[in-house]
């Protein structure tokens, strides 16, 4: 047996992520006593007709999210309690709702920072309705090995420490949340655990206090002694002791009390929860409430320190008296785990997964990512530039500073080739539609491939296999007019022998400057002047130069179109940024650049 | 709670149709000059000149002159603007308007549990403190307003008769309303009183509203004063500013003169770990707390100023057993702000005595225990430990 929280309670939780997370913790306590997740619903209206998803053990249990807490009651007839994790400002109007739903019995509120009179309003209501209103600002409740409501009891492996799995003989009911756990430690380690343990807010007005808590373990016939964490301020410590000294009580009752500490401050200095204030001619002080406590019959240490030996001596007496008989332990198998996370098990060495991709170039589990194993920030710092992380995240090498030179040249020649090529064109047209950065550069990016901008990696690949199998300029043409077609890297649509391309000519220039082998770069202008002997048009173009110079300087073939893509981003990029910054607008082909080729208007035939 | 000046507390009085003295605040003496020039008052009435800050027995520290002319209140309000009292330079004082009267009176209401209680004497001023027994209660339940018979019947029962006992009643439903709409907690007005025009004036207003109904008072923008007599120090501020902007909280207070600095967790555990302290003889240097699961930066702030509190010999970071407050995390920010301090050179001698548990406790506590290959002084407890025994730790060491 327990009160408050029990097998029976179903609870409806009012809130948003910290309601999730509640109801989360309230699922480990649920698996750990093997029964299902006792959450029925949520209200939170922003995400109405929804469903969070809750971890139960090894699945997952979908709870619906109603607009009304009237909605989930009729829905889920059996919601009996209601937990309250709105923000203070819309806390009274949820609670109201709920303590109004005739299914609902039980409210507890999380919220804190409610102001003081929306809680005396909430408590006055509920007491008119015979229902319980706990907090606010309370942690919740725990019933061992029954139901937890809220976070109270922390993380899973303290519920099992605390032996949350089953019940003990002692009540608890304290303010403050830290201290509520830290007194189911106490009464698991000193004596056989809980019943029931409630956080019933460090307000200074809570909504249900000591007393009707004491009413109801005094009913409770597992609950064989009651510990209370009072603090200074207020009554409520007063009222338990003249509760407990007002007629023979069955349960024990120990207490502390803090604020001894007061005595010896400056005049004036309050410390700890809102509720831990003086009253107007010194009444509620720690020492006031302890000596009625302790007049009372109630076992009061007098320091916090002691409690643990006073439960001690509570329980042992308990069971010479037979009230209570000794739990067995449970044998280390048979104690509650929560199942591990795959990272987990991993961690522990006991499950082998196959990775689904292999990643050689980039490592970003650590707090900065390695490109191939080395820091960014230490390249950074050590003067290494765009073209060597381009050499570590293309082809896994550091290439040198000669190598870099020619990269940066590559990329700064082909950056951009004016607004009429298709790729800038086609961004052009989609900024001009409106459409946003990433798509309208995607867009221009389609155009690429083998009439624009994205015959690198084929020339490469080509000239790449000329010079491997030692083929003479010949044999080479012979080779690709009977096999390939026409060369990838040669020809032009409006450049010519007698109209070259300044680009190509800086290009080719740089590189005989270097006096380095280039096979591929002689090769492919040997190519070009038999090309373009036949025809004017027929010479090496950009694309063909790059690719024999990246292969030349050992970059792999299928690497290669990714320099056209990758300088042509910029200009890409540019020209989206150029059309937003003139505002342009939405622009449309002109029907006179059009050949209407189609039928003139004719009659529709009848449909058969 | 939170207190609030006399001059804001006063003006939400006369917000709610309670007559007051006329009153000024002002912050220099160009701008008293200024206010004399226009308001009528200034020129021809006595005046009273007071201190307008967050601190006790003013009147002992001579902060509050009366019977003042405007040459007098002149001088008198450039004797205390910029004055120095330990900790705070005194930059406002409420000049307000002497009023003639012969009879004092009390009037209070006050928050308690199941509602409001009103409170009325026909002894004011000082004369209240020897005379509680004279002062009569109306008890309300919240949500309840007090009828007119009601209040006819206490004021007749505190010994008002006639045409002041009808004044005094409207006076405590305007003082009524104005609580219950104000979300205050506790308002008295000492000494109401009877002015020669025969009309009841509230002569000083003690306020203390409800800060966390500050969501539905947009008017309420005067700053909330420290309830401790004197003003909060640069470090309670700083922290207060982080406290306010986080979620969870952190708290700070300091006590000068004490050596035992205490850094523990949770708004019931600090309290516990201070009672230790001065149940051992120790003297406390501040009160502090962390809770609610606060960012790492946050409790970093605080332990910053913690680290700074001077002549401190231990310092305590206690906790309970913690349901949701990450201890690993938490932790860090304490981690780093001991080491920024060690830095500085602050903790030298300085022995730190560690206590908790809660999510993620082995990793912080290691942490912790690590810091004792760094040179730090540092003793490290697990849940094993009972809550306060590392201040009997550290008060048994010399």
């Amino acid at each position: 047996m327990s009160i408050l929280a029990t097998k029976d309670t179903h609870v409806v939780i009012q809130g948003g992520l910290a309601g999730v997370n509640a109801a989360r913790r309230m699922a480990e306590f649920r698996y750990m006593i093997k029964q299902p997740l006792n959450v029925s619903a949520f209200v939170y209206p922003p995400d109405a007709g929804k469903t969070n998803e809750i971890i139960c053990g090894t699945g997952l249990v979908m709870v619906p999210i109603y607009k009304t807490v009237q909605e989930a009651t009729a829905n889920h007839l059996e919601i009996n309690t209601s937990l309250v994790y709105i923000g203070a400002d819309r806390a009274y109007a949820g609670t109201m709702e709920a303590l109004n739903d005739p299914h609902i019995k039980t409210v507890s509120m999380i919220t804190e920072g409610v102001p003081e009179k929306d809680a005396k309003l909430l408590g006055k209501h509920a007491r008119k309705l015979g229902k319980i209103f706990n907090g606010p600002s309370s942690i919740g409740v725990v019933s061992a090995g029954e139901c937890r409501l809220g976070v109270i009891g922390g993380a899973f492996d303290n519920l099992v420490a605390c032996k949350l799995y089953r019940p003990g003989s002692f009540g608890v009911i304290t303010k403050s949340g830290g201290l509520s756990n830290e007194i189911i430690w106490i009464c698991s380690q000193f004596a056989d655990g809980i019943t029931t343990a409630i956080g019933i807010g460090g307000d200074a007005y809570p909504g249900t206090d000591y007393v009707s808590y004491l009413e109801m373990f005094e009913n409770d016939p597992q609950t064989k002694a009651v510990v209370i964490v009072g603090e200074m301020g207020g009554d409520l410590e007063e009222r338990a002791a003249e509760w407990y000294g007002a007629k023979k009580r069955r349960i024990k009752l120990l207490a502390v009390v803090s604020g001894f500490c007061q005595e010896s401050l400056p005049k004036g200095m309050k410390f700890g929860h809102a509720g831990a204030k003086e009253g107007l001619k010194g009444e509620g002080s720690a020492r006031a409430k302890s000596e009625a406590l302790k007049k009372a019959g109630a076992i009061v240490p007098d320091t916090f320190g002691a409690l643990g030996p006073a439960i001690k001596a509570t329980h042992e007496e308990l069971l010479k008296t037979g009230q209570v008989k000794p739990i067995p332990e449970l044998a280390p198998a048979e104690v509650p785990k929560l199942p591990k996370t795959v990272q987990e098990s991993m961690k522990d060495g006991e499950v082998l997964v196959t990775p689904l991709i292999k990643s050689t170039i980039c490592d970003d589990r650590g707090d900065e990512p390695l490109y191939h194993g080395y820091p960014a920030s230490e390249l950074i710092n050590s003067g290494y530039d765009i073209p060597h992380i381009i050499g570590l995240l293309w082809d896994n090498r550091l290439v040198s500073k000669q190598e870099a030179e020619i990269i940066k040249r590559i990329i700064m020649l082909s950056a951009d080739h004016g607004p009429c090529v298709s790729g800038a064109l086609t961004t052009i047209i989609a900024a001009c539609a409106g459409i946003g950065l990433s798509q309208a550069v995607a867009a221009g990016m389609i155009m690429i491939g083998p009439r624009f901008g994205g015959a690198v990696t084929d020339a490469g690949r080509w000239f790449k296999y000329a010079i491997d199998n030692k083929l003479s300029v010949e044999d080479f043409l012979a080779y690709m007019k009977n096999n390939v077609g026409p060369v990838p890297g040669i020809g032009h649509r409006v450049k010519s022998l007698r109209n070259p391309d300044k680009r190509v000519k800086e290009l080719v220039g740089y590189m005989k400057s270097l006096n380095i082998p280039t096979p591929h770069l002689d090769f492919a202008l040997e190519v070009e002047k038999v090309t373009a002997a036949k025809k004017d048009n027929l010479i090496l173009n950009v694309d063909g130069t790059m690719a024999a110079v990246l292969v030349d300087i050992g970059f792999p073939v299928d690497s290669l179109n990714g320099f056209f893509v990758l300088a042509r981003t910029i200009g890409m990029i540019g020209h989206w940024t150029d059309q937003k910054r003139q505002g342009s607008r939405l622009i449309r082909l002109f029907d006179y650049l059009v050949n209407y080729a189609s039928p003139k208007r004719r009659e529709v035939p009848p449909l058969k | 709670m939170a207190k609030v000046l006399e001059g804001p507390g006063m003006g939400l009085l006369r917000k709610w149709g309670i007559s007051t003295p006329n009153y000024v605040v002002v912050t220099s003496n160009d701008e008293f000059d200024q206010l004399s020039q226009v308001n009528d008052w200034l020129q021809k009435s006595k005046l009273v000149v007071k201190a307008h800050e967050a601190l006790g027995s003013r009147f002992k520290l001579g902060l509050v002159k009366v019977g003042l002319d405007l040459a007098a209140a002149k001088a008198a309000v450039r004797e205390m603007l910029g004055k120095k009292l330990e900790t705070i330079t005194i930059s406002q004082v409420i000049v307000s308007e002497a009023v003639d009267h012969k009879e004092e009176y009390y009037a209070s209401a006050k928050s308690v549990r199941d509602g409001v209680d009103l409170m009325v004497a026909t002894c004011g001023g000082i004369e209240v403190e020897s005379n509680w027994d004279k002062v009569k209660h109306l008890s309300l339940e919240i949500g309840d307003t007090p009828t007119d018979s009601a209040l006819s019947s206490l004021v007749k029962d505190a010994g008002f008769s006639g045409d002041t006992a009808a004044k005094m009643a409207e006076f405590l439903k305007k003082l009524f309303t104005c609580f219950d709409n104000e979300d205050a907690q506790y308002v008295e007005v000492n000494p109401v009183v009877l002015s020669g025009k025969g009309e009841l004036v509230a002569l000083d207003a003690v306020t203390l509203l409800d800060g966390d109904a500050k969501f539905r008072h947009k008017d309420w923008t005067f700053p909330f004063a420290a309830e401790f007599g004197r003003a909060y120090t640069k470090n309670e501020e700083e922290v207060m500013a982080v406290d306010a902007k986080v979620k969870g909280s952190v708290k700070l207070i300091e006590i000068p003169g004490g050596n035992i600095a205490m850094l523990p967790a949770g708004g019931g555990a600090s309290v516990y770990y201070s009672d230790a302290v001065v149940a051992r003889g120790g003297k406390l240097a501040n009160y502090a707390e962390y809770s609610g699961d606060p960012p790492d930066w946050a409790v970093e702030v605080l332990t910053e100023k913690v680290c700074s509190l001077p002549g401190i010999k231990h310092i305590i970071v206690g906790g309970a057993i913690a349901n949701f407050t990450d201890v690993k995390k938490t932790f860090g920010g304490i981690i780093s702000a001991f080491r920024k301090a060690k830095a500085e050179g602050k903790l030298q001698g300085v022995k730190i005595w560690v206590r908790r548990g809660g999510p993620n406790e082995l990793q912080g506590l290691a942490a912790m225990r690590a810091l004792q290959d760094e040179g730090f002084d540092i003793q490290v407890f697990d849940r094993k430990t009972p809550l306060t025994d590392i201040v009997d730790m550290a008060m048994a060491t010399k």
